[in-house]
């Protein structure tokens, strides 16, 4: 590559930042403004920051525990989905049965609808179930839309681990199951952690299933926010101050597993 | 006392016959070479063995007890494979250990099993590396460290040497050789390279489209091959098999005339490139053919000729420096080198 494409690739690179940036860094400044720098007409960069946002909303309307909400929610329905779709992810990348690419692709299309499309139906569901504004409901909710992300990216990894493998160690003195946990889901550990984080986000920042199955006990970040909508205007200070929270796990888990995130995306999608 | 599979038949889902009523018996602390083209059901059988295939009919048993449904963990079989199948989380001392913490070997006694296995397999110092950090070579050798660290009553090999360069693989078939004389095991080896065959076995099975063609000593099959395929499949340049007639003591086809003790009749004529012997063009009895191509396989030469009868290839040890393309050659095919197959079945006429 000669010099002047390099400078080329540099400068659309820092264009896509700073659009990618942009609302993040406002959001960011926006936490520390005070009232009247956030409702100044003219967009201001330049202010005396006050820190009584983050304080105003988590301690003074007890926002705290949605914060803890979210992890359980998020931990949970990861844990079972990861739970229950990498065996099944397994079975798909290493037996042939009937119908078995058809079942894959339904696992898929479980994900095609629009979600608002779902979103009645379930409510009736779990109204009939009694566990409508419980954080059970969202953690199920949650867990059948991670589930089929599950099957789809791990069966991906698991055909790149070759089936001698299984064979080899169950020749060592495995049972089939033996060899399925003690060896071939260790050797699949970099794409299950990968996965496990993308379910983490999905979870994580997930709003409509959350915003209609839970009205108060259980409610997770993401449902706090419309809370700062109040008759008398947008708390604009308080609802940055969450969004800010509200991202930085996010971040942090997405620099942490980039790499196999990305091979782990493309792999499913290439090869299954 | 032994291996045998008694009227082994493996159907896949798709309906392939893998293997056609097989039947096989060898006895214990012998290496015995399964051989044959791709598709011949030679993994197949090895896999059967090994438990990660089950049979669709017959038996398989060991020393006298039926393993047909035995999962692999409760046959005592070692198992090498094609592409190592080596651990890649685990370093090359824990994957050899593997075995041994399945059983709960004590610490010391792994320590000291693994050492010995190692340093007969001359990977003593790799211990600490991870599988992606070692060469074919050495990945091939921890795989058989694997295999019989835990001492297991038979080791099976899946093509093992397939995957490494041609120098690599010489000197790897020399180690197993050496490696099996010293341990006295049962191995048991799959390819479909008949030197590596010849070389290693104590017996090789022949087998094709799922059925045994021949079991017998490898300078047995060389010598007298049941059939044309087994024939044309070993060695190297494949047997010469001319389709002719016999007529007053004569086998003729297209340009070839010579004299054999045979009956009257269509037969196929076999001889071995390196048993064709050159002599003086139009001597008597001899055959003589223009030469089509000559190649040099220093320290041999191979040439070709076009009898009408299909193509013959003669390997000689002789100086052919001064034999050129086109030129006329004499040819004597010795009667003791003759061998002879029925002109439909293909079967060896004695």
């Amino acid at each position: 590559m000669n010099k002047s494409w390099k400078i080329l690739a540099i400068g659309i690179l820092a264009c896509v930042l700073v659009i990618a940036l942009t609302p993040y860094l406002w959001i960011l400044l926006t936490s520390f403004k005070g009232r009247l720098d956030i409702l100044s007409p003219d967009p201001r960069w330049f202010f005396t920051p006050t820190f009584s946002n983050y304080p105003e909303v988590f301690l003074g309307k007890d926002y705290l525990p949605l914060v803890l909400n979210s992890l359980i929610i998020s931990i949970s329905s990861t844990v079972l989905s990861i739970g229950i779709g990498v065996p099944a992810a397994y079975v798909f990348a290493r037996t042939d049965f009937a119908g078995k690419e058809d079942l894959f692709f339904f696992f898929l299309t479980t994900r095609m609808a629009p979600p608002i499309s779902i979103a009645v139906p379930l409510f009736m569901f779990f109204t009939a179930l009694g566990l409508t504004d419980t954080i059970y409901a969202v953690v199920i909710a949650h867990t059948s839309f991670n589930l089929s992300l599950v099957v789809w990216m791990m069966r991906g990894f698991f055909a790149e681990i070759p089936r001698e493998i299984d064979e080899a160690a169950m020749m060592d003195g495995r049972s089939k199951l033996g060899a399925f946990v003690r060896v071939v889901v260790p050797m699949a550990a970099p794409g299950m952690a990968a996965t496990a984080v993308l379910c983490f986000i999905l979870s994580w920042n997930e709003f409509l299933y959350a915003f209609i199955l839970v009205a108060f006990e259980g409610r997770p970040l993401t449902v706090g926010i419309p809370g700062l909508i109040t008759p008398h205007g947008t708390l604009w200070g308080q609802v940055a101050a969450v969004a800010v929270v509200a991202t930085l796990p996010i971040l942090v888990f997405t620099f942490l597993v980039q790499k196999h995130l990305v091979r782990g995306l493309t792999f499913g999608a290439v090869k299954g | 006392m032994g291996v045998s599979f008694r009227e082994v038949t493996k159907k896949f889902p798709d309906g392939t016959r893998a293997l056609d009523r097989l039947n096989l018996e060898f006895d214990q602390g012998e290496f015995i070479v399964l051989l044959g083209p791709s598709g011949s059901g030679k993994t197949t059988a090895c896999r059967l063995l090994a438990g990660l295939e089950t049979s669709s009919e017959g038996r398989i048993e060991i020393n006298g007890k039926d393993i047909t449904h035995l999962p692999p963990r409760m046959r005592g079989i070692g198992m090498v494979f094609q592409n190592y199948a080596l651990y890649s989380h685990k370093s090359v001392f824990e994957n050899i250990a593997y075995p041994l913490r399945i059983r709960k070997v004590g610490k010391a006694d792994i320590e000291s099993r693994v050492g010995a296995i190692a340093d007969l397999l001359q990977i003593g110092n790799y211990l600490h590396r991870k599988p992606a950090q070692l060469s074919g070579g050495q990945a091939q050798r921890v795989a058989v460290a694997r295999a019989l660290v835990w001492e297991p009553t038979i080791c099976v090999m899946d093509e093992p040497l397939s995957n490494l360069d041609a120098l690599l693989r010489l000197h790897m078939r020399t180690e197993l050789s050496r490696l099996y004389r010293r341990l006295g095991k049962t191995f048991v080896f799959v390819t479909h390279d008949q030197e590596e065959a010849m070389t290693l076995a104590t017996r090789i099975a022949v087998l094709r489209d799922g059925k045994l063609v021949q079991f017998d000593e490898p300078r047995t099959i060389y010598r007298e091959p049941a059939n044309r395929f087994v024939a044309e499949f070993m060695g190297r340049p494949a047997m010469n098999t001319i389709e002719g007639i016999v007529r007053d003591g004569i086998f003729r086809a297209g340009d070839i005339a010579c004299p054999v003790d045979r009956p009257e009749g269509p037969v196929t004529l076999g001889i071995r490139p390196e048993q064709v012997e050159l002599v003086q063009a139009g001597s008597e009895d001899a055959i003589t053919l223009a030469v089509d191509v000559r190649e040099l396989i220093e320290p041999d030469t191979l040439l070709i000729f076009q009898t009408g009868a299909g193509a013959l290839t003669v390997r000689t040890q002789k100086n052919c420096d001064h034999i050129e393309v086109g030129q006329p050659v004499g040819l004597r095919f010795p009667r003791e080198a003759l061998h002879y197959f029925d002109a439909s079945t293909g079967e060896r006429l004695r």
